[in-house]
C-alpha cells in the first residue's frame, strides 16, 4: 500500500509549476460541482475531464491512476449496491425480504440514486486525486500558511509528514524482519510480532522526533518552521482553463438537474 | 471507516464539519497550551499522529462506502485527551487522503467526528473512569482503545444511515444493517487493536516511563507497579 503514496508522483507531475491556487480551485470546486449536481451527469463528466487532466496534462502513468481509482471505484460500486437494496420505489422491479425488518427490493428509483451516488463518488474521487497527484504537500504547507493556520498547527502537521515517512520506513525493515524469522507463522504469533513491530517502530519514530527538536533547537528553531514557499505566478493559460472548466460544469449542472438513468413515469 | 469523497450528500458534509469545527478549536487552544508548557511533547504529538496514519492505512474492504481498519486514536487520547487528538486526527486524515486517496475533502467533517472525536472521547472517558482503580493499567489500555475503535465505527454506521435511511423502518433498519456489515470486520479488528496497543503500552512503560509520568497519564506508583507486572 505504501509503494503507492501519491506523494511521490505529485513531485514530478506534469503539472507541478501550475500555481497551486489555480490546482486547488480546480479540485475543490469540481468537488462542490458534484456535491452541487442532482443529476450523474456532471459527475461524470467531471471526472472524465479530470481524468484526462492528470493523464495528459499531469502526464501520470495510465497504469497508476487506473490503480489508485480501482479501488475506491470498487467500494463506490459495493456502497451504491447497499443503497439500491435498500432505497425502495414505486416500480418495483424485484424484492426479497430476508429478515421481517429488513425488506430489500430494487425499483427504478432505487437503481437511480444507486447510480447517482457511484457517479458522485466517481466525480469526487476524481477531483481528489486531481489535487493529490499533481500539489505535493509541501505547496499545501504554503497555503495553509497563507490562510493562517496557527503555525504550531503547521508544524506539527510537518513533524507528522516527517514521521510519516521514517514510520514507513521502519516498518518495511522490521516486518521484512520478522517474516524472514517466520514470525507471522501463526494466530498468536502474528499478534505478538504485529504488535512488537508496533512499539519498536513508535519507540524509534519518537527518538528520531526527539533527535529533530534538538536540532531545531540546536539551531535556534523558535517555535516556528522557515517555510520557503515559492511564489509561481498565475499564467494565463492554466486561468482561462480553470475558468472554462468550472463555466462549464456549472452549466451541466445546471442543465442536467434531476437526470436519471432510468425513466420513473409518475 | 472513512467515508469516501462524494458519498455524503453536501447537507450531510455541513452537518459534520459543524460539529467538528467547535471540537477542533478547543483542541488547538489545548495543543496550544501543551506545546508551550512542555517543548518535549512535540516529538509524541509528531509520532502519534504518525502511528494512527500508518495503522489506519491498513485497510480491509466494506461494503458500505467504507471500509475496516484499525483506527490508533485511543493511545493518543489516553496520552493528550480527545480534542488534541481531534486535531492529529483531522491533519491525519487530510494527510490520508491526498497520500493515499483514502476518505476525502467534503467528507472530511464526518471522518473527523467518527474517528477523531466521538471514538478518542469514549477512550479517554474509559481511561479516565477506571485510572484510579485497582484496574490493572494494561487492561485499561485494551479497553480504551478497542471501545474507541468500535465506537468510531457505530459513529460512522450513524453518519451512512442518516444519509441514506432505508425505506421501510429509515434510519433504525439503515442504521442496524451498516452497523451488522461493519461487525463482521470490526468486532474481532477492534479486539486485535486492543491487544496490540496494550503490548506497545508495555514496550513505552519498559522502555521510556518519564513521559508517562510527566504527562500525568499514569502516576508513578502506577508506572512502577506495571513494570513490575511486566
Amino acid at each position: 500500500m505504501f509503494e503507492e503514496l501519491l506523494e511521490d508522483v505529485a513531485q514530478t507531475n506534469g503539472l507541478r509549476e501550475v500555481n497551486t491556487w489555480l490546482k486547488l480551485a480546480a479540485g475543490i470546486g469540481a468537488i462542490v460541482l458534484c456535491l452541487l449536481s442532482t443529476g450523474y451527469a456532471a459527475p461524470l463528466l467531471i471526472a472524465i475531464i479530470l481524468s484526462f487532466a492528470i493523464l495528459i496534462l499531469g502526464r501520470v502513468d495510465i497504469r497508476t491512476y487506473a490503480e489508485l481509482f480501482i479501488v475506491p471505484l470498487y467500494f463506490a460500486l459495493m456502497s451504491a449496491a447497499v443503497i439500491v437494496l435498500i432505497s425502495g420505489g414505486e416500480h418495483t422491479l424485484w424484492s426479497w425480504n430476508p429478515l421481517p425488518f429488513l425488506p430489500l427490493s430494487l425499483s427504478r428509483e432505487s437503481i437511480n440514486t444507486g447510480f447517482f451516488v457511484f457517479c458522485r463518488v466517481a466525480g469526487g474521487m476524481s477531483a481528489l486525486l486531481f489535487i493529490a497527484l499533481t500539489t505535493p504537500m509541501t505547496d499545501l504547507f504554503v497555503v495553509m500558511r497563507n490562510l493562517r493556520i496557527p503555525d504550531f498547527v503547521i508544524d506539527l502537521a510537518m513533524i507528522i509528514y516527517r514521521t510519516i515517512f521514517f514510520l514507513i520506513d521502519q516498518v518495511r525493515q522490521i516486518h521484512g524482519a520478522q517474516v524472514m524469522r517466520l514470525g507471522y507463522s501463526g494466530w498468536r504469533e502474528s499478534i505478538t510480532t504485529f504488535s512488537v513491530m508496533c512499539g519498536a517502530a513508535f519507540i524509534a519514530a519518537w527518538d528520531a522526533g526527539d533527535d529533530l527538536v534538538r536540532a531545531m533547537d540546536a539551531r535556534c528553531y523558535d517555535g516556528k518552521f522557515a517555510l520557503l514557499g515559492e511564489n509561481r505566478p498565475v499564467e494565463i493559460q492554466p486561468l482561462c482553463a480553470l475558468v472554462l472548466f468550472l463555466a462549464t460544469g456549472a452549466a451541466v449542472v445546471t442543465a442536467t438537474h434531476g437526470m436519471t438513468l432510468l425513466q420513473v413515469t409518475p | 471507516m472513512h467515508i469516501m469523497e462524494g458519498f455524503l450528500p453536501w447537507q450531510w458534509c455541513i452537518v459534520w464539519w459543524l460539529i467538528a469545527i467547535p471540537c477542533l478549536a478547543l483542541g488547538v487552544w489545548q495543543l496550544k497550551k501543551i506545546i508551550h508548557a512542555d517543548r518535549e511533547a512535540l516529538p509524541l504529538l509528531g509520532v502519534t499522529g504518525g502511528f494512527i496514519f500508518i495503522l489506519s492505512s491498513l485497510k480491509l474492504p466494506s461494503v458500505t462506502g467504507s471500509c475496516s481498519h484499525p483506527t490508533g486514536t485511543g493511545l493518543s487520547a489516553i496520552c493528550f485527551g480527545p480534542w488534541i487528538t481531534s486535531v492529529i486526527c483531522a491533519i491525519v486524515l487530510l494527510f490520508q487522503s491526498l497520500f493515499l486517496a483514502h476518505g476525502g475533502l467534503s467528507v472530511l467533517g464526518a471522518n473527523i467526528v467518527s474517528m477523531g472525536i466521538v471514538g478518542p472521547v469514549i477512550g479517554y472517558a474509559v481511561y479516565r473512569l477506571l485510572k484510579n482503580t485497582s484496574v490493572n493499567i494494561y487492561l485499561t489500555v485494551f479497553l480504551a482503545t478497542a471501545l474507541a475503535d468500535m465506537f468510531t465505527y457505530a459513529t460512522t454506521s450513524l453518519e451512512l444511515a442518516l444519509a441514506y435511511p432505508a425505506e421501510v423502518g429509515g434510519f433504525g433498519t439503515s442504521f442496524i444493517l451498516f452497523m451488522g456489515i461493519f461487525a463482521v470486520t470490526q468486532v474481532p479488528l477492534a479486539i486485535v487493536e486492543g491487544i496490540v496497543l496494550a503490548l506497545v503500552f508495555k514496550y513505552i512503560i519498559a522502555l521510556k516511563p518519564d513521559i508517562l509520568i510527566r504527562l500525568k497519564i499514569f502516576s508513578e506508583a502506577q508506572i512502577t507497579t506495571a513494570r513490575g507486572d511486566a
